[in-house]
């Protein structure tokens, strides 16, 4: 078994696990972060997409014991109790998804996307997306929504029951 | 996955001392970015039994130039490629050669050293480097090896490494800094494809005469290993810079070329793809050079 401490969402985490388990099943199984999704386990998919230290990675092609010490930021850690994430908003709005799975995965990616460049072109959108697999909507709608949160249209979701 | 032991390498010298230690009675891999070992290990009934992880070796990440000149850690990712500085003054083609391999969350993860010790043929990190004559670094328990990167390659998944040994670093030599060149990869898809073939060609230009020196090209997907075409090299070799020269050059390249048909592509598609790649990767590394003169 190896010991592992990670800052999950801002929160310190330990668990003890087999050494190949991975970070996947830690945030799934250890954690009871079931956002990020388990799709191929291979990295084609995209839908385990979480972010450590500022970078988006498929969380199942790294080992728990490669993440120990670091910090980790899944879908979980967006929202609050209150309010959505501005891109979860923009989804919602928009009609981005249809099933979901992919969700959480293109959500982190698209996050990480606009961490780095808050106004990307629709080509680098499409090049941030090109590791998370939709296969319901086609993409176009999720490329609209992250535009409209990197052009600054989001409401606050307060003032938009008002 | 089946179960395994991981052993952390602190350093290089740590990393080679646990290969030393567990290659001697066990099943053992290395783990660095994980993308093609972990994909590999889910699907494979013979998982090793210890898993060397060097992904903390902070030694193994440089990226500067030295007396050598272009040293590159084998654990810089495709994505700190496409961001260095350096790289993206001296050889954008390695910027577009990183920017082709899988995708963003991959890059983040995959290493530089880790494409290259895969042995695929189709690499993208392979040709571009190849054409600039790169060397590679290997450390082991018996010490240090120097070789060129094309001789690292034996065959399809195949290199020179021995089990006790890492691939620790990649040089692109003093006299190449800078030398115009350019990539291109032809893959099904903009995303996540691997190429049908890939091409990189690099060229100084003696522009008093407007002369081809020391043309490389090279070539991926299309041989057991990523080769050279020296049948093209050999003919651009002090010949006049023109259009015809270098479809040419690209004609005769698909001839050094020797490509499978498979479930991606046919062979004589391949070959048609080697002299249309090669002409525009030659045209773009002019233009380059003609920038920068």
């Amino acid at each position: 078994m190896v010991n592992v401490s990670i800052k999950v969402n801002g929160e310190m985490r330990t668990a003890s696990v087999p050494p190949e388990t991975t970070l996947l099943r830690l945030l799934r199984d250890n954690f009871n972060l079931t956002g990020a999704k388990l799709g191929c386990d291979v990295g084609d998919c995209g839908a385990c997409t979480v972010i450590v230290d500022g970078l988006p990675v498929n969380s199942c092609l790294m080992l728990a014991n490669q993440v120990d010490g670091r910090e980790v930021l899944t879908i979980e850690g967006l929202a609050t109790t209150d309010k959505l994430h501005p891109l979860q908003k923009k989804f919602e709005e928009f009609g981005s998804l249809q099933c979901g799975f992919c969700g959480p995965g293109i959500i982190m990616s698209a996050k990480a996307l606009l961490d780095e460049n808050p106004a990307p072109t629709v080509m680098q959108i499409r090049d941030a997306l090109g590791g998370n697999l939709c296969r319901c909507t086609g993409y176009a709608k999720m490329i609209e929504a992250i535009q409209a949160v990197a052009n600054g249209s989001i409401e606050p979701v307060a003032s938009k029951s008002a | 996955m089946r179960p395994f032991e991981v052993y952390a390498a602190k350093d290089s010298n740590h990393a080679v001392a646990l290969l030393a230690q567990h290659t001697a009675t066990s099943k053992v891999k290395v783990i660095a970015g994980g993308t093609d070992l972990l994909a590999d290990l889910k699907f494979s009934a013979h998982s090793p039994d210890v898993i060397v992880d060097i992904s903390r070796v902070e030694d193994l990440k440089g990226l500067k130039i030295t007396d050598e000149g272009l040293n590159i850690g084998a654990l810089v990712t495709h994505s700190q490629i496409m961001r260095s500085p350096i790289i993206q003054e001296m050889f954008p083609a390695l910027v577009d050669a990183a920017h082709s391999i899988g995708a963003v969350q991959t890059r983040n993860l995959g290493t530089l050293g880790g494409n290259l010790v895969t042995g695929v043929p189709s690499m993208d990190s392979g040709p571009t480097l190849i054409a600039l004559d790169a060397l590679v670094n290997i450390i082991g328990s018996t010490g240090r090896r120097q070789l060129p990167l094309i001789d690292f390659f034996l065959g399809p998944r195949k290199t020179v490494l021995k089990p006790d040994e890492l691939l620790a670093e990649i040089i692109i030599p003093r006299q190449n800094l800078g030398k115009p060149t350019h990539f291109l990869k032809f893959g099904l898809r903009k995303g996540q494809a691997l190429a049908l073939v890939n091409v990189a060609a690099s060229i100084w230009i003696d522009w008093d005469k407007n002369v081809f020196v020391a043309p490389r090209i090279a070539l991926g997907a299309v041989a057991p290993k990523v080769i050279r075409a020296p049948k093209a090299e050999a003919y651009l070799e002090g010949r006049t810079v023109t259009p015809e020269a270098m479809a040419e050059a690209g004609r005769i390249a698909s001839t050094d070329a020797r490509p499978i048909t498979d479930f991606r592509a046919s062979a004589e598609y391949r070959r048609d793809l080697v002299a249309v790649l090669t002409k525009r990767a030659l045209e773009a590394a002019y233009a380059l050079g003609q920038s920068k003169r």
